[in-house]
């Protein structure tokens, strides 16, 4: 362990020597980590009543004891205790497993002797601007960023290092404010301006292209936990990405970050809020929402709220509020109540617990285009002038009239050539004079209202069976029924099976369609000796859940132009499989309702058998009039579905023409409109409820059922107070969040910036800045930044542009042995940023170097290459978006990765290799890791093959242009630099072991060069080609070309 | 975060499998190049004392199988048939949106026979008729119970001993601690097979085998049927092995250019992972491929082990894990949901799940890999007494029951033939010796060496652990 810690040690040891104890960055720490958990904040948990978070309680004269007595150790029960010789007595005790080192516990009496100076947590102080220190090598400062970093180099003794080379400066700045590689031209243009601020407008330059603002939106996608998904169980899509453009937009116009908070957390609360103050809400309705079937409303509504805390919480106060949902934090000064009055800001938006099934979760936004509103507003006019012909008092009036006078009306249906009726009216019995009665031949099916009276409720413990002569299959038949069933995969309706043949009519598997449908084909599957047919419908239009009626005939041929198929009295057109029976056999087997093997689910009615074809309108009368008449002859009470039914019939059938007309027309309106607002993108939104205000408990354990003390919205103590003479509302929380004396926002704000750029924030755990978080490296660098964020009011590209045109960002990253031994992560600055892309760059990059990168920004998003299956072998599977993976094309595949769909249980599989996160959560650092996966996909994922076979076309298309010269090429398209000799040695050989390789095997170069979607140049010299393209595979995965240098 | 975790940390995190620790040399990489890499450490002191199992084989039944059905025998519920669940049994306990609604909760006994099995006389229905065979193999709990009543917070708190995403996975947490034993293989591997019942529809979820705030090289790596058993493991078209070797080595030959000019020991980890990705092109084929198998392998995990993807196929795969050191092998097998048609789809579960259950554990021992190999078996909770649905003579459902359900473990640390606990007449609460999920979660810890209370992790400045801050040993299954 000690050779571990040695180089931090190092780093820090001369400095700690030279110095007093720091509390802040020394002391607290052991204290909050070794003792907090029973002498914390944590009322019930306090051990003996000591508490060693507060000065009071450290203080405290315990008995006859202090405590600490300041200058003496030997005096101070603390240093006593975490010294005493045995183990009994010794604090923290030993089974604690929270022992202190010896060098913790030399460093407490140290403290102690050095006069034990006490400070409140240095993060929940507001920053004090410091002033400038001076420096040594004040040449090298470029900005006050730089005096600060290099006053503590040179309190270390470190020199920093000298400036990166120009190539490497300008692909480092495009990729943090761009998150893409500069052109050729672009560094070619770099390189030629020797102007003294040159680099200074290529900053200016990248901060203005539209590109900054997609780059910028990357890290607060992760922070906001946007994904196109809602999490979860089902986890199928919703739609933020309008949220998403507006964030990419604001980051774009510079909105100042005052206001870029304000909009997002409250945007919906100020006065006549804009679409754009109302989309930015979304933030808080990021968070994933569940529909779990059987899931409790109440305990998913409350883990809305839980997840607006964590998360705002994190966001703009890198403060783990999250601790203290089942008790008092146990670390900072936070109580449970706090919590609970924090969540009490976020809980009364008019949502349910449980919602989302069909996309957004309400409280929703339409997003009308200028012409979808207008068109919208003119079909509602029309919808309500049709509705005013149509009075509801005078259509019931009718309609009532109507039914008295049709209601001894004979149901007409086809009878002539039935050979068996089953109405199925609580019994298996043949209406059609025949006695071919059914028989249930295992289970007790119970009977429903049906589409025509009653039908019974099938499940698999259930087989019912017709008799064999209802049908005769060798001669002209018709078999005609109802059917309903739910989510199944493909299963048989109706069997007739003897030894030697099989009749089958049955529903394919099952097809996701809009609308969130699902339907199946229906398909005849007959088979005869050797023979088989086999026919279906196309389009899957029998749909789960919904009433079918079926009619399929033979005319006796066995063909299968002599079958015909209508659904709901339409004839469907079949489309032919195989059509090898021979001829109609006959076939001795009974009827089954499924199959013995498989009993169906679901509900059957109404089923006929005729020794006939039937004529079209017999079919539509089966399936349209005849139901209706049936209702209508039926005594009884109607029910809700039904009277629709008959008003519906009434309307189109027997009403007065002017109503007729009215009510065609205001089918087609209604229609039309419903296909309006399914195509207007909609983003959920926060709102406040107005009617009864939701209530929120502290809650016992964290547990909803849990109830204890109401609360009402409120701020930790610890903190400052909330503006008064305004309502304690989620604007007031906003606007106190950004108030200049808040002393987190512009921190935690500003050390994510510096995180995005040098790898790791001044305070590395940009997550925690409480007692348990690291203390800040250089806290007046962080706190100058801080107040000069704020000086500049909010001006979040002022901030970029600060720190990139700094020394300290503009030095060369290269790394010596000693360097790297004193300070490994590089937090003191000694050098430049040298790390590994993130995901969503790895990716950009090798489409942007290959010229394949659309630079399409905003709008909903896309779904690229992915291997098939990912997402269906983990998916729920039915009945619910984005459950199977239907892979985009065109520029589609091309976008940037920032807008790849992210599904959160199953996230990006490649993204998802280089660290990108699954969102379900809110991310505030990313772990950077190399692992053997990563390597697979850049050389192996279709989407790198193709793009280093486009970047060899691209290198290729100038003609007579010497080999050497399009390595170079290559290798500058991809490093912005030149390549070395020793590199250029290295690319010929690649070249020509690769040209070797496919000069005579054609076969795997065309193969290799199919890779992708993207058209291959008309007249191609594959094995040429091929090679280039391995070329530029190997440049593509080089270290360099997937790290920012 | 301690200088120590910190560094500790940035160790570990490159740590996919293998090590490849700070400040490898110039001249150790000529070896790496060459050789093979040590297996990875894992943590400091861990195991905090010496394991008895080496390594586990999680055998998640997704859905949650019906206790009452196979192994929990509760014969005096044949005489309540269709009698209301009494309020003295259910004593207001939350019941899920599926059967709140319903007017009646009718006690629904098993059709299924039970029988005693072994020398142990557990009791096992004629579902498992494999399962029973092993009976003294294993240690089965009857009473293992959770927080969590629907399958997502369930399986997630499972999992990770959180009902809510974000905490890393058991086979994060181990991968993190323990390390791997394999040079060529991760040391987290996830196994998905499909179900056998009709209805099926409880999804999984990456987050079950991720690694939450640890490191994303700790997250489990997913075997899958077919061409690519990982994502992107064969080369691209018109790319042979050889073609893919020299690529390699020049893209190792331009990074060492790099290294030697620029100092970041990042490019000579790159260097060495783009090799272990090669050996993966071979350790992985190698491991999925069954062709050199005996037939006897395959009739005694039963006609589907010859199916790639299958559950079968996976137990016998698990196998071959295990023999090749891989820490934490994790099965799914989907389909245990029976809302409905529990006597057809539990049946055809068990037909599809039973004999290669049983298999494995057999060929485990006949290999010697039982001692030191750790197989758990089950889902995230039980089912009810009460029928979902309509109550028939032959045909019932039962809805999700958190309050107790039976697993059962087998092998390194883990006694053998004893049931553990008791349940009602009515198979709804724990009478006797209840185990919590974070008791079997510290046990399965525990079997390895670790002490669930002392693996932690620093994350928003709290040392978060698996079992959260709960989990007692459940000492009557450790041998």
């Amino acid at each position: 362990m000690l050779k571990f810690i040695a180089p931090l040690g190092l780093a820090f040891a001369s400095f700690a020597l030279a110095k007093p104890v720091d509390f802040d960055r020394e002391v607290r720490p052991i204290l909050s980590d070794h003792c907090f958990q029973c002498h914390g904040p944590d009322q019930a948990k306090r051990m003996a009543g000591l508490r060693l978070d507060t000065r009071d309680g450290a203080f405290a004269v315990r008995g006859t004891a202090p405590v600490i007595v300041a200058g003496k150790s030997g005096e101070s029960r603390l240093y006593q205790r975490v010294s005493h010789a045995k183990t009994t007595m010794r604090m923290p005790p030993p089974t604690s497993g929270m022992n202190l080192t010896e060098a913790q516990i030399d460093t407490i009496k140290r403290w102690i002797d050095e006069g034990a100076t006490w400070r409140t947590h240095w993060a929940y102080t507001a920053p004090v601007r410091p002033a400038e220190p001076v420096v040594k090598t004040k040449a090298w400062v470029r900005n006050p960023i730089d005096s600060f970093v290099l006053a503590r180099l040179e309190r270390e003794g470190l020199k920093p290092s000298p400036e990166a080379p120009k190539t490497t400066l300008i692909r480092r700045a495009a990729f943090d404010l761009t998150g893409l590689p500069p052109t050729r031209e672009e560094v070619d243009a770099f390189l030629k301006d020797k102007s003294p601020d040159a680099y200074e407008k290529l900053v200016d330059r990248l901060l203005a292209s539209p590109h900054y603002g997609e780059r910028m939106a990357m890290q607060w996608l992760d922070l906001a936990r946007y994904a196109d998904t809602h999490g979860y169980h089902i986890d199928s899509h919703r739609d933020m990405w309008p949220w998403r453009d507006w964030v990419i937009r604001s980051f774009n116009n510079n909105l100042p970050f005052d206001q870029f908070t304000v909009w997002q957390l409250a945007g919906d609360l100020l006065p006549n809020p804009t679409r754009d103050q109302k989309i930015a809400t979304g933030f808080n309705r990021n968070h994933m929402i569940n529909f779990e079937g059987g899931a409790i409303p109440e305990e998913y509504q409350n883990e809305y709220m839980v997840d607006r805390i964590e998360t705002t919480s994190n966001v703009w106060m890198s403060t783990t509020l999250g601790c203290a949902k089942c008790h008092d934090h146990k670390y900072d000064p936070i109580a449970q109540r706090d919590f609970y009055r924090f969540g009490a800001f976020f809980n009364n938006i008019p949502e349910k617990g449980l919602d989302g099934q069909t996309g957004n979760a309400e409280p929703f936004l339409l997003l009308p285009d200028d012409k979808q509103e207008k068109r919208l507003a003119e079909l509602k006019a029309a919808v309500a002038e049709r509705n005013e012909k149509l009075p509801d008092e005078l259509v019931w009036a009718l309609t009532t009239e109507w039914r008295k006078t049709k209601f001894d009306i004979v149901p007409q249906s086809p009878t002539a050539g039935l050979s068996a009726w089953y109405e199925l009216d609580g019994n298996l019995s043949d209406t059609s004079g025949h006695f071919r009665n059914g028989r249930i031949l295992k289970g007790e099916p119970v009977f429903n209202n049906g589409p025509v009276r009653r039908w019974p409720e099938l499940d698999t413990s259930i087989q019912l069976q017709f008799p064999a002569d209802a049908v005769a299959l060798e001669k002209p038949f018709s078999m005609a029924f109802w059917f309903r069933v739910g989510r199944q995969p493909g299963i048989t309706l109706m069997q007739k099976q003897d030894a030697a043949s099989n009749f089958e009519i049955g529903l394919s598997k099952p097809m996701s369609l809009p609308g969130l449908k699902r339907g199946h084909d229906v398909e005849i599957r007959w088979t005869a000796g050797n023979g088989s047919l086999l026919v279906h419908t196309d389009g899957y239009p029998a749909l789960q859940n919904e009433l079918n009626h079926v009619v399929v005939e033979s005319d006796g041929t066995g063909k299968a132009a002599g079958l015909h198929f209508y659904l709901n009295g339409k004839l469907l057109q079949l489309v032919t499989v195989k059509d090898a029976l021979g001829q109609a056999a006959a076939n001795s087997g009974p009827v089954a309702v499924g199959s013995v093997k498989l009993p169906m689910r679901g509900r059957i009615d109404d089923v006929r058998f005729y020794e006939r074809t039937l004529a079209a309108e017999e079919a539509a009368q089966l399936a349209l009039e005849y139901p209706v008449q049936v209702l209508l002859n039926t005594p009884g009470k109607r029910k809700g579905e039904q009277i629709e039914l008959l008003e519906d019939y009434y309307l189109r059938h027997d009403a007065s023409p002017e109503l007729r007309t009215a009510y065609t027309e205001l089918k087609t309106l209604v229609k039309e409109e419903g296909e309006l607002v399914a195509a207007i993108p909609t983003t959920m939104v926060m709102e406040e409820k107005t009617d009864e205000p939701r209530d929120t408990y502290v809650l016992g354990r964290g547990d909803y059922t849990n109830r204890k003390e109401k609360v009402t919205p409120g701020v930790p103590a610890m903190l400052p107070p909330l503006p008064v003479g305004q309502p304690a509302n989620r604007l007031a929380l906003a606007k106190w969040l950004v108030d200049p004396s808040h002393p987190l926002t512009a921190r935690v704000t500003v050390n994510r910036y510096w995180q995005m750029y040098f790898g790791y924030g001044l305070v590395k755990t940009s997550e925690d800045f409480g007692s348990q978080g690291e203390p800040p490296v250089n806290q007046e660098l962080l706190d100058w930044l801080a107040t000069e964020f704020i000086r500049t009011g909010w001006d979040v590209k002022a901030t970029q542009r600060l720190i990139l045109t700094s020394a300290a960002y503009r030095q060369s990253s290269k790394v010596t042995p000693a360097l790297h031994e004193r300070d490994p992560e590089n937090r003191l600055l000694a050098r430049g940023p040298r790390f590994r892309l993130p995901a969503e760059m790895v990716r950009d990059n090798a489409l942007a170097v290959s010229g394949l990168l659309s630079a399409k920004t905003g709008g909903p998003s896309v779904l690229p290459y992915q291997p098939s299956g990912i997402w269906e072998e983990l998916a729920f599977g039915e009945g619910f978006s984005a459950q199977e993976y239907v892979q985009g094309h065109g520029e589609d595949v091309y976008r940037r990765s920032m807008y790849t769909f992210w599904k959160r249980t199953v996230p990006p599989a490649s993204l998802n290799t280089f660290d990108a996160p699954d969102r379900e959560k809110c991310t505030s650092r990313r772990a950077v890791t190399n692992t053997p996966l990563q390597a697979l996909v850049t050389l192996n994922d279709p989407t790198y093959i193709e793009a280093a076979r486009n970047l060899a076309e691209r290198v290729l298309e100038p003609a007579k242009v010497a080999d050497d010269e399009r390595l170079k090429t290559a290798f500058e398209t991809v490093t912005a630099r030149a390549p070395s000799k020793g590199e250029l040695q290295v690319l010929r050989s690649t070249l020509k072991d690769q040209r070797a390789v496919y000069a005579g095997d054609a076969k795997a170069a065309n193969e290799l060069l199919h890779v992708g979607e993207s058209p291959l140049p008309a007249s191609v010299d594959a094995p040429t080609l091929a090679a280039w393209t391995n070329v530029c595979t190997v440049l593509l995965n080089l270290d360099e070309a997937i790290t920012k240098e | 975060m301690t200088p120590e975790q910190e560094l500790q940390l940035a160790v570990t995190r490159r740590h996919f499998f293998g090590k490849s620790a700070m400040g490898i040399g110039g001249a150790a990489l000529a070896s790496l190049l060459g050789g093979r890499l040590e297996a990875s450490p894992g943590l400091a002191g861990i195991p905090h004392f010496p394991p008895k199992a080496k390594r586990v084989i999680l055998l998640h039944q997704s859905g949650g199988p019906s206790q009452i059905d196979l192994f929990d025998y509760k014969p005096a519920l044949k005489k309540l048939q269709g009698a209301e669940l009494p309020a003295s049994v259910r004593m207001g306990q939350r019941i899920t949106g599926m059967t709140s609604g319903q007017s009646t909760l009718p006690v629904a006994s098993s059709m299924f026979d039970f029988k005693q099995h072994g020398e142990s006389g557990t009791w096992a229905s004629n579902l498992v008729p494999h399962t029973a065979k092993i009976v003294d193999d294993i240690a089965l709990i009857r009473t293992m119970h959770t927080e969590a009543i629907n399958h997502d917070p369930a399986i997630t708190f499972f999992q990770s001993g959180s009902q809510q995403p974000g905490r890393p996975s058991m086979g994060a947490w181990v991968s993190y601690g323990l390390g791997s034993e394999n040079d060529n293989l991760p040391a987290f591997v996830v196994l998905v097979s499909q179900a056998h019942a009709l209805n099926t529809d409880q999804p999984l979820f990456s987050r079950l085998w991720g690694s939450g705030f640890l490191p994303s090289s700790h997250q489990g790596v997913k075997f899958r049927a077919g061409a690519d058993p990982v994502l992107f493991l064969s080369d691209a078209p018109g790319i042979s092995k050889g073609t893919r070797r020299s690529m390699l080595d020049s893209i190792g030959k331009l990074n060492q250019i790099k290294y030697e000019s620029y100092g970041d020991p990042e490019i000579e980890t790159r260097i060495a992972q783009y090799e272990m990705a090669y050996r993966m092109q071979t350790s992985v084929p190698d491991l999925m491929d069954l062709s050199k198998e005996p037939e006897s392998t395959f009739e005694m995990y039963g006609p589907e082990s010859r199916k790639p993807g299958s559950y079968a196929a996976n137990c016998l795969l698990a196998r071959r894990l295990a023999e090749r050191g891989v820490r934490f092998v994790q099965l799914y097998h989907r389909g245990w949901d029976q809302h409905n048609d529990l006597p057809r789809d539990l049946a055809l579960q068990c037909k599809g799940t039973d004999q290669p259950t049983a298999a494995l554990i057999t060929d485990l021992k006949q290999r010697g890999l039982l001692d030191d190999t750790l197989v758990v078996w089950g889902g995230e909770f039980g089912r009810t007494v009460y029928c979902q649905g309509r109550l028939t003579e032959v045909n019932y459902g039962r809805d999700h029951h958190p309050r107790n359900f039976c697993m059962w473990l087998a092998g390194g640390g883990v006694k053998r033939g004893v049931v553990v606990g008791e349940t009602d007449d009515f198979s709804y609460n724990v009478t006797n010796d209840p185990v919590h999920v974070h008791d079997l979660q510290a046990t399965i810890l525990h079997c390895l060496g670790v002490d669930h209370k002392q693996l932690t992790y620093k994350f928003q400045g709290r040392h978060f652990r698996l079992t959260d801050v709960h989990g007692e040993l459940v000492k009557q299954v450790l041998a």
